[in-house]
């Protein structure tokens, strides 16, 4: 780095060489002019083109736009450099929280939020890491806007305890699943390979309000990966989990046996099979024997011809030779084949 | 037992009788709204406002909703009554949302049944299984028939009831019926909607009845038409809070 003493202890500002002298709130910053290293990824790539993209539609904002926007500014907080509080400019925050905002699907905004937004702290029980699930789990719910940001590294050594700066977006803004944020498929899609058992994942998590763009304090978990979940898995049939060699007869299914009360909770498109009043999918393993045995549920009819009748199902829940499979079977109302069962249903 | 603070289309003050657990609640209640009200046609989702639930948010479940139809004939009247079923859910404390949907506004005033436990879901343990008991229905002279999965569920605060009516004496079609559920709870009282019948002019949805339970006794008087019309097999579904709940 070039540094001549005049810039760096002078009220110096300007650029020479690579070189960028500030003044920023009363202190001296130097800057090197920065290039990506590494080949970038498309999520890279993309990002930059939106700041860009971002940067650029500053310009464009009217004047009492841009006013608004510094008046915010002088009220938020960039991050703390050397112990100061940094101090933003209004286009540093209309970058930066629009860049969040379209990072969460959201559209660029023109207008300042009316006022700095408290943003809530992710409070979650575990964080686990395998080679085949990743999650985060007992996560204390926060509706929208809200929404989970969450950052992972690949595995790193064991020995490094700080490896923040390898972390990468793992989802741009995510909803909990009842308390459960399981990013494993998109940790895949990410990172594209399956984390080392015994070395060493970095996790960051924070909530980013998508409204305002403003986002909430880093939690920050070095998590060392293991064989086994550390947490119970909660006990679901969804698509994912059907045997695609079988016929399974439903367009969508979402059983689910976690609800500590006395009903699992029904959700599931049944098409009807063979001219029989019910339908099957099998499940590609075993069920908990627990959640062996018989339910029922509502189902309200939603074929072509706009029927909405409601009927009852019986379902059927059992293992056999290492898999399961799950009956619905059609009871009360008139039967249309397909109709979407809905709604919490007693199981004995 | 507690009442509604508001609601946002248009219906008066709404009565629940409620068992309300960690992790679920079950809810009973039945109101009446007219769907040509300037607050139901504003509104993208029905929502009731009610005091501090237990829970904070729900899985989805389902209420009824049915409307009531006469026609008269030259040979007398006939009843066209019809309904279906809509998802519902608890957002927050304070607000129970059902969804909107148009199929019935044209047949007001409509009728809610909330009949419905709510479950919250990942809560680190398994469904609990109950136990199941066939329901003996008994009626003086025999007159009523019901489908083999005709039972109830009984947990100390609350009961699961589904009944399957398969068939009746052919003098008794037209009468009142009163049919005692012998293993059900006598402290539950309830209005709960006999869903099916087919329905010449609503075949859409089917027909849709109401019974009322009480002491044990379930009884109904008003039918629709298609009743026993074959494959329309009438029945009841419904979470029921008991009694025993103050």
């Amino acid at each position: 780095m070039i540094a001549l003493p005049s810039i760096a202890f002078g009220g110096f500002s300007g650029s020479a060489k690579g070189v960028t002298a500030r003044q920023v709130g009363g202190r001296s910053i130097l800057s090197l002019k920065c290039y990506p290293t590494g080949v970038a990824t498309g999520a890279q790539l993309a990002r930059r083109a939106s700041l860009k993209k971002i940067s650029k539609s500053w310009v464009a904002l009217s004047n009492e736009q841009r006013a608004d926007w510094d008046r915010l500014a002088e009220h938020a907080s960039g991050a703390s450099v050397f112990g100061q509080k940094a101090e933003l400019s209004g286009m540093n925050l209309y970058v930066r929280l629009n860049a969040n905002r379209v990072m969460a699907g959201e559209a660029v905004m023109a207008d300042a939020p009316a006022a700095q937004v408290a943003v809530p702290n992710v409070v979650y029980g575990s964080v686990a890491v395998t080679p085949q699930y990743m999650a985060l789990g007992g996560i204390k719910h926060e509706s929208a806007p809200f929404k989970l940001v969450v950052k992972m590294s690949g595995s790193q050594s064991a020995g490094i305890s700080n490896g923040w700066s390898k972390t990468v977006i793992i989802t741009p803004g995510m909803e909990d699943d009842w308390g459960e944020a399981d990013v494993t498929t998109l940790y895949m899609k990410t990172i594209g390979v399956e984390p080392t058992t015994g070395q060493k994942v970095f996790v960051e998590a924070y909530w980013l309000d998508t409204d305002t763009g403003f986002a909430g304090q880093v939690a920050r978990e070095a998590v060392i990966v293991t064989g086994e979940a550390p947490v119970q898995r909660r006990v679901r049939v969804t698509m994912d989990t059907l045997d695609p060699t079988e016929d399974n007869n439903v367009t969508t299914i979402d059983v689910d046996f976690s609800t500590g009360a006395p009903v699992a909770q029904f959700n599931a498109v049944c098409l009807g099979h063979s001219n029989v009043a019910s339908s099957i999918v099998h499940l590609d393993r075993e069920l908990p024997t627990e959640v062996i045995g018989t339910g029922i549920c509502l189902g309200r009819a939603n074929g072509p011809d706009g029927k909405i009748v409601a009927q009852s199902y019986m379902v059927w829940v059992r293992n056999y030779y290492g898999k399961a499979d799950m009956t619905f079977a059609h009871r009360g109302g008139y039967y249309v084949a397909k109709t979407e069962c809905f709604g919490a249903g007693v199981m004995y | 037992m507690f009442n509604s603070t508001g609601n946002n289309f248009g219906a008066g003050q709404i009565q629940f009788k409620d068992y309300q657990a960690e992790n679920y609640v079950v809810l009973n209640s039945k109101f009446t709204f007219d769907p040509t009200n300037a607050d139901y046609q504003a509104c993208d989702q029905l929502e009731i406002y009610v005091p501090d639930l237990s829970i904070d948010r729900s899985a989805v479940g389902a209420v009824f909703i049915r409307f009531v139809e006469d026609q008269h004939w030259s040979w007398g009247d006939s009843v066209y009554d019809g309904g279906s079923i809509l998802k519902s859910w608890v957002k927050d404390k304070n607000t129970i949302v059902i969804e909107k949907q148009p199929w019935f506004d044209q047949n007001g005033p409509l009728i809610i049944y909330i009949l419905t436990l709510y479950p919250q879901l990942n809560q680190g343990v398994n469904t609990i299984k109950g136990t199941q008991q066939r329901l003996t229905v008994t009626t003086e002279g025999d007159y009523l028939r019901f489908g083999y999965e005709t039972f109830v569920v009984v947990f100390e605060h609350w009961a699961f009831i589904h009944m399957l009516i398969s068939g009746c004496t052919y003098a008794y079609r037209e009468s009142l019926w009163e049919a005692t559920l012998e293993e059900l709870p006598a402290d539950i009282t309830a209005d709960v909607p006999i869903c099916g019948g087919g329905n010449q002019f609503h075949p859409e949805c089917d027909g849709m009845a109401e019974a009322h339970i009480e002491n044990r006794v379930f009884s109904n008087q008003r039918r629709v038409m298609g009743f026993w019309d074959t494959g329309h097999d009438p029945f009841v579904y419904a979470f029921l809070v008991r009694d025993n709940n103050e």
